[in-house]
């Protein structure tokens, strides 16, 4: 006995201790593990067929980064377009246009493929010291759809450790070490890369073994941020992009055009437009709960897009896009870029009349704003 | 390879921690183990 006390000393009060450190983890590991579990997306009317990035490239398989992609086949001839969604999973509006199009397209020509979460490994966590909620939920037709609110970059459980300086493979551009898990610096992606470049170079196979004729990545941006409610496109979709852009604008949606700057690497819009022939595009809308100067990061921020220091930083001449008490709601965002898709396929069906990219089933930006999202999910 | 490495590491420091929590004699000692033994497991678990 007195030995077990020596060795042992006050050793209730240890096991209380140790009964504690399980509580905490007991709180803290179920909100991880529920991360990891993919929302629900439903196949719509138009899905015939749901894909994995490891289809085109088999590295990926049984990896995090093993995104769905669904493919939405008219069965008439017309072009292929490939849009992507979740590059970014702190950026929802981007793959809840995705989600939505999966959910509601109907094709009448041509072929999509949709990426909703295309850094699926970026879902499972949130950004570090940011306070952002880990799930919103929005009240769709048919109940309650809870979502994931993500990180920007890859998880560290799948990629580790950062470099202090990521060096892109392909051009030698020197970014930050962080930047080694943004998807959107690591195109066109290799083979034997890290754990992001593997993710870009299943996309980028996908797009030349598909022959994808139009390539549109989706975004958001800080109110801050100069690119901002904004196409960017690679030098070749110039053309397309142009047209959409005032078309769109002929549709009382302003949206500002950008090209790709030619010696900004491992971008989407530079990487797959200088790889592969697809016309490769990458919209923006404007996040506030992404944004530096933005307050109390919650679900109503995510879904409305109203914040105070937002308010003071307009009146200030600080931002890059108009922004008053209405905030900028997700549907808002959301139109603008099921908007933007619809009028960059019109003008790409226009420009190529023998390959059209038509479908139906998706609001206008008029009836985004007006209705919501609720009524399409 | 890095990743076992890692874990190996992060197990034995939880491990050398642990027995110091039963072995000092001071209630603050105890606790701050305990806090440290926290941050151990969850890296030793992989949660971000």
């Amino acid at each position: 006995m007195d030995s077990t006390v020596k060795k042992f000393p006050r050793l209730p009060l240890s096991l209380g201790l140790v009964a504690a450190v399980c509580l905490v983890l007991g709180l803290v590991i179920p909100s991880d593990l529920e991360m990891r579990k993919p929302d629900t997306i439903r196949k719509g009317p138009g899905v015939t067929e749901v894909k994995r990035l490891s289809d085109w490239f088999p590295g990926l398989k049984g990896s995090a980064g093993d995104s769905e992609v669904y493919v939405l086949d008219s069965g008439k001839p017309g072009g292929s377009a490939l849009v992507i969604g979740g590059t970014h999973p702190n950026e929802p509006a981007g793959w809840m246009t995705a989600i939505i199009l999966v959910e509601n397209a109907k094709p009448e020509s041509g072929k999509l493929f949709i990426i909703t979460n295309a850094n699926a490994s970026g879902f499972t966590h949130t950004d570090y010291m940011e306070g952002e909620p880990r799930h919103f939920t929005i009240l769709g037709a048919s109940g309650p759809r809870k979502f994931r609110f993500g990180s920007r970059a890859t998880s560290p459980v799948d990629q580790w450790p950062d470099p202090d300086i990521y060096v892109h493979a392909a051009s030698g551009q020197r970014l930050s070490g962080s930047e080694t898990r943004n998807l959107n610096r690591a195109y066109p992606g290799r083979p034997d890369g890290t754990f992001t470049e593997k993710v870009t170079f299943a996309i980028t196979s996908m797009i030349l073994a598909e022959r994808i004729d139009v390539t549109v990545d989706l975004h958001e941006a800080s109110p801050e941020y100069p690119v901002i409610n904004a196409i960017v496109a690679h030098d070749r979709a110039m053309k397309v992009a142009s047209v959409a852009v005032l078309n769109l604008e002929f549709d009382g949606v302003t949206m500002g055009l950008e090209p790709s700057p030619v010696k900004l690497h491992g971008l989407s819009h530079r990487e797959l437009g200088d790889a592969t022939d697809t016309l490769a595009i990458l919209m923006e809308a404007a996040n506030p709960s992404q944004g530096r100067l933005r307050g109390v990061t919650d679900e109503a921020l995510i879904l409305k897009g109203q914040d105070p220091f937002y308010l003071k930083a307009k009146a200030l001449g600080r931002l890059f896009v108009p922004y008053d008490a209405k905030g900028w709601p997700l549907e808002t965002r959301v139109g603008r870029h099921a908007a933007g898709l619809a009028a960059i396929f019109a003008a790409w069906s226009e420009q190529h009349p023998d390959r059209p990219i038509t479908y139906e089933g998706i609001p206008s930006y008029d009836e985004f704003v007006a209705g919501g999202l609720g009524k399409l999910l | 390879m890095i990743t076992i490495i890692y874990r190996l590491i992060v197990v034995l420091a939880a491990v050398l921690v642990m027995a110091e929590l039963f072995s000092q004699k001071s209630a603050k000692l105890k606790i701050n183990a305990a806090i440290i033994l926290v941050p151990l497991a969850l890296r030793a678990l992989m949660i971000a």
